[in-house]
């Protein structure tokens, strides 16, 4: 074929064009260390990418919301096991009074204990993490019990989201733990306790009795309580668990898909430099000839 | 004629012919750089022989034409594949810029800002009644309306320049056309003549050019004009008149063609070459698409936060003495021009509203009406007719405390003094539909902002008023239930824009952050296969080139060669004359 002198010179700056261009992309990728710098440079990556990375910003939300909800179990479970021992102290106590062994001016004594042991359980009853009240249902800014046992919080428990359709109640209704057969009745813990503190002060031993047979359901009452709460911190720590293994594996999965093989970037560089030097010299010597040098 | 005056004559022949080829192989060297320039060479023929006596005898050499080496049918082809490249060129640019707007890398990428919208809806439900979590949320919010408003502007604000570039554009494709309406003139008038391959590579270049910008069709006539010949038909040149194109339409955005009767035809969805078709794709296709697709997404998106907010409450009832007015505007109160009518179902359980009366400081009561919307006529009535149902059944049902209004363009609910209200259970969307305890205002990416009212944090609906009136700082049912919609499947329309054939819309089921994930997917494969078509075409348009400089181009070594040919044929003239001359000395020196 015919080849016109403008032919030679297209030629050149055609392909010295095209290998720049595949140099400067190469060098973009080596530098940066990703390959995805635009949308055009791996489109089904990057839209993997983005889901992936909704994910793992989902992952950490839900394990803020977990560790939020295991502070507030882990504070209800804590007033509880001290609850439980008020309990249980105050019940060897009554059994101690309930004997014949004892008279009326120890049983007014240990009615002082007992009042105190009163005053400790509403306290504790009311507390509360960072100004909210975690016995007092949705209302948490209501402080639950007067010191005369009336609740003043409602029945719904405060819950957090700990999945997608996942819920864990994390704050009770006050009556539910300490009232569990309704105010005022004989699984109300403070009317019992207050009831004791008479039975005491009045020298009523049937009265003993009867608040020691409250004593004991409230106890076991409130140790179911108390486990379940620990069930439900077993079940945010599995789900912990699993979150932090699935953001691994999200982690890793983004790195791979966003992420240049360091080796092979360097080695297709320098393999782009190499074809971008031949074709420079090549040029030059291509561009140098023409018969006019010779006339 | 005898003799050495027929030897004479026949040199002078030879020297004029061989100058007149140093002549064209002069102009050949000097035009080697010239774009569009077809080599000349002469074509030389032996003069006609005479008989003298029995003999015939030759009388020299004729220098019969130049001719242009130039094949018609590689350049045509040449002409439209770069017609092709450079459309896409202008496509591939764009579609560049196209690609930094949509950069999710940085943190205030959509995808980003979506995703802390939802965990910011967590954060509330985990601390319902805390003041931080509410204010972090409305300065997001803030921020991700923000963001989709620039992202609509700037598609919109590239859609303008690219208008302008057509104008642009436009302007030049009429310089053009006259251009070589002129050259067609002198092309008849000099046909025959030498010069006239000059003007035909002149006008040639012009065409090259014509058809950098759109697509033509050329058709050369007889007496040596072209005539040129556009998208639908239109004639753009013809002899030595052209009809030129402009700018129209009600947006100025159409290109038309002008006829020669003052009609105007409108060829902008014909264009489909060049570099007014690359910017006509980028603008009324791909822009256009995304930018539906973009008002889509944000209008689904406004829906569904707006119709969960409006089933909650906030810290507060909607106080005494306050005016919550809608934030959508109607048509003369006419329902059926709101934008989400289509949403709206005119039920018997419409929704709900409290009431609580205050004017006992010590023993507020609260209260609920259901609200009937049953007899509304969607595509009849007003925001009066809806205004006055609601009254009634205020007054109907013995209460009083709350005052709406229709009157205006948006619907106004007043607490008198003394007064509290609330809502719940929205069954019928009415609430969401008129921009009453919504989340955002507007309804689309053009317009999404957050409702003004809720600069009053307490306002932002985390809580649900229960069945007896009752709404507590720790309820976080209506935060849970937003934070849900991270994962609600909603039906978001998909565009697709074609200029012949119009836009079109699908739907899909999706979340918000996969539709908006799609988006910048299918802009990165759009814009790779762009990259590739203009890859192809460069590389056609190349070979092409080639072809056509074979035949057509200078080559220099050739061109030395041939001046070598014709300083030798003149020398051997030359020399015929002196002998010649020698021989007439000869003669005439005869004793």
């Amino acid at each position: 074929m015919r080849v016109a002198t403008r032919t030679i010179y297209d030629m050149v700056k055609f392909n010295l064009a095209r290998i720049t261009e595949q140099l400067n992309r190469a060098n973009r990728v080596a530098t940066t260390g990703k390959r995805i710098a635009t949308p055009s440079d791996d489109p089904t990556g990057l839209q993997q990418t983005l889901n992936i990375r909704s994910s793992v910003s989902n992952i950490g939300q839900i394990r803020r919301n977990i560790n939020m909800g295991k502070a507030w179990l882990a504070a209800s479970e804590s007033a509880l096991n001290n609850i439980l021992d008020l309990i249980s102290d105050t019940k060897a106590l009554s059994v101690q009074m309930s004997t014949s062994t004892t008279n009326a001016e120890q049983r007014a004594l240990a009615a002082k204990d007992v009042q105190n042991a009163l005053k400790e359980i509403i306290s504790l009853a009311n507390t509360e993490i960072d100004g909210r009240y975690i016995f007092s249902g949705s209302k948490t800014d209501t402080t639950p019990f007067d010191q005369d046992g009336t609740y003043h919080g409602d029945g719904n428990g405060f819950k957090i989201k700990i999945g997608r359709d996942a819920t864990v109640e994390v704050g009770s209704a006050g009556s539910d733990v300490f009232q569990p057969s309704g105010a005022g009745s004989n699984g109300d813990i403070f009317r019992t306790m207050n009831d004791l503190k008479n039975a005491l002060e009045a020298n009523n031993v049937p009265g003993i009795q009867q608040a020691i047979e409250n004593l004991d359901d409230l106890f076991n009452h409130v140790s179911v309580k108390i486990s379940d709460i620990g069930s439900k911190m077993k079940r945010m720590e599995v789900k912990e668990n699993i979150l932090q293994d699935l953001k691994i594996a999200d982690t890793e999965r983004l790195a791979g898909i966003e992420d240049a093989d360091i080796t092979e970037a360097i080695t297709d560089l320098r393999a782009k430099e190499l074809a971008y030097q031949a074709a420079l010299a090549s040029s030059a010597q291509v561009m140098k000839l023409s018969l006019v040098d010779y006339l | 004629m005898s003799g050495i005056g027929m030897t004479l004559n026949i040199a002078a022949t030879a020297l004029l012919a061989q100058k007149y080829g140093m002549d064209v192989t002069a102009h050949n060297i000097a035009n080697v750089n010239t774009p569009g320039y077809s080599r000349q060479s002469p074509v030389y023929s032996a003069k006609i022989p005479v008989l003298y006596g029995s003999l015939v005898i030759g009388r020299g050499v004729d220098t019969k034409e130049i001719i242009r080496s130039y094949d018609q049918f590689v350049e045509n082809q040449l002409m439209q594949k770069r017609s092709g490249m450079v459309s896409s060129q202008e496509l591939e640019s764009y579609m560049k810029i196209l690609e930094g707007l949509f950069n999710e890398d940085a943190e205030t990428g959509v995808s980003s800002l979506l995703a802390d919208f939802w965990n910011l809806w967590h954060d509330i439900s985990n601390n319902p009644s805390g003041a931080p979590e509410r204010i972090a949320l409305l300065e997001h919010s803030d921020l991700l309306s923000r963001r989709l408003l620039d992202l609509d502007a700037e598609l919109s604000s590239i859609q303008k320049d690219l208008t302008s570039s057509i104008s642009a554009g436009v302007v030049r494709i009429n310089e053009i056309t006259s251009q070589i309406a002129t050259l067609n003139g002198l092309a008849v008038e000099m046909s025959g003549s030498r010069s006239v391959n000059d003007i035909m590579d002149q006008r040639n270049t012009l065409v090259s050019e014509l058809s950098g910008y759109l697509d033509i069709k050329t058709f050369e006539q007889e007496n040596g004009s072209i005539t040129i010949v556009s998208a639908r038909g239109c004639i753009l040149v013809q002899e030595n008149s052209s009809y030129g194109l402009q700018m129209g339409g009600s947006n100025g955005d159409r290109v038309q063609w002008q006829g020669s009767n003052g009609a105007t035809v409108d060829i902008t969805n014909y264009i489909s070459e060049g570099r007014l078709s690359g910017w006509l794709d980028m603008r009324d296709e791909i822009l256009a698409k995304y930018m539906l697709d973009l008002d889509a997404m944000s209008k689904e998106f406004i829906w569904s936060v707006n119709f969960q907010h409006s089933q909650g409450v906030g810290l507060k009832l909607f106080q005494p003495g306050t005016t919550i007015t809608g934030t959508y505007q109607t048509d003369d109160g006419k329902l059926d021009t709101l934008p989400f009518v289509d949403r709206i179902r005119l039920i018997e359980d419409g929704f709900k509203l409290w009431i609580e009366d205050r004017t006992d400081p010590d023993d507020p009561k609260i209260n609920s009406i259901s609200i009937d919307l049953s007899g509304l006529d969607i595509s009849d009535s007003t925001l009066s007719d809806l205004a006055d149902t609601i009254n009634n059944q205020i007054s109907a049902s013995g209460l009083t405390g709350v005052v709406v209004d229709g009157s205006g363009a948006a619907i106004k609910f007043t607490a008198l003094e003394g007064y509290a209200f609330g809502f719940s259970d929205d069954d019928s969307g009415i609430l969401a539909a008129l921009g009453v305890n919504t989340f955002f205002h507007g309804s689309g990416a053009g317009s999404i902002g957050v409702n003004s009212v809720l600069s009053d944090t307490d306002y932002i609906a985390a809580s649900r008023i229960g069945a007896g009136g009752e709404y507590t700082k720790g309820d976080n049912t209506n935060s849970i239930a937003l934070a849900d919609l991270q994962y609600r499947l909603v039906e978001v329309s998909q565009w697709t824009c074609d200029r012949a054939d119009g836009n079109k819309a699908g739907s899909v089921s999706t979340t918000i952050e996969s539709y908006y994930h799609a988006l910048v997917g299918s802009i990165g494969i759009a814009s790779r296969a762009v990259s590739r078509g203009r890859a192809f075409y460069e590389t056609m348009v190349h070979k092409l080139t080639e072809v056509r400089d074979s035949i057509s181009a200078v080559s220099l070594d050739e061109e030395m060669a041939n001046l070598i040919k014709f300083q030798h044929a003149y020398s051997a003239a030359a020399k015929l004359i002196s002998v010649s001359d020698e021989m007439m000395d000869t003669l005439l020196n005869v004793k």
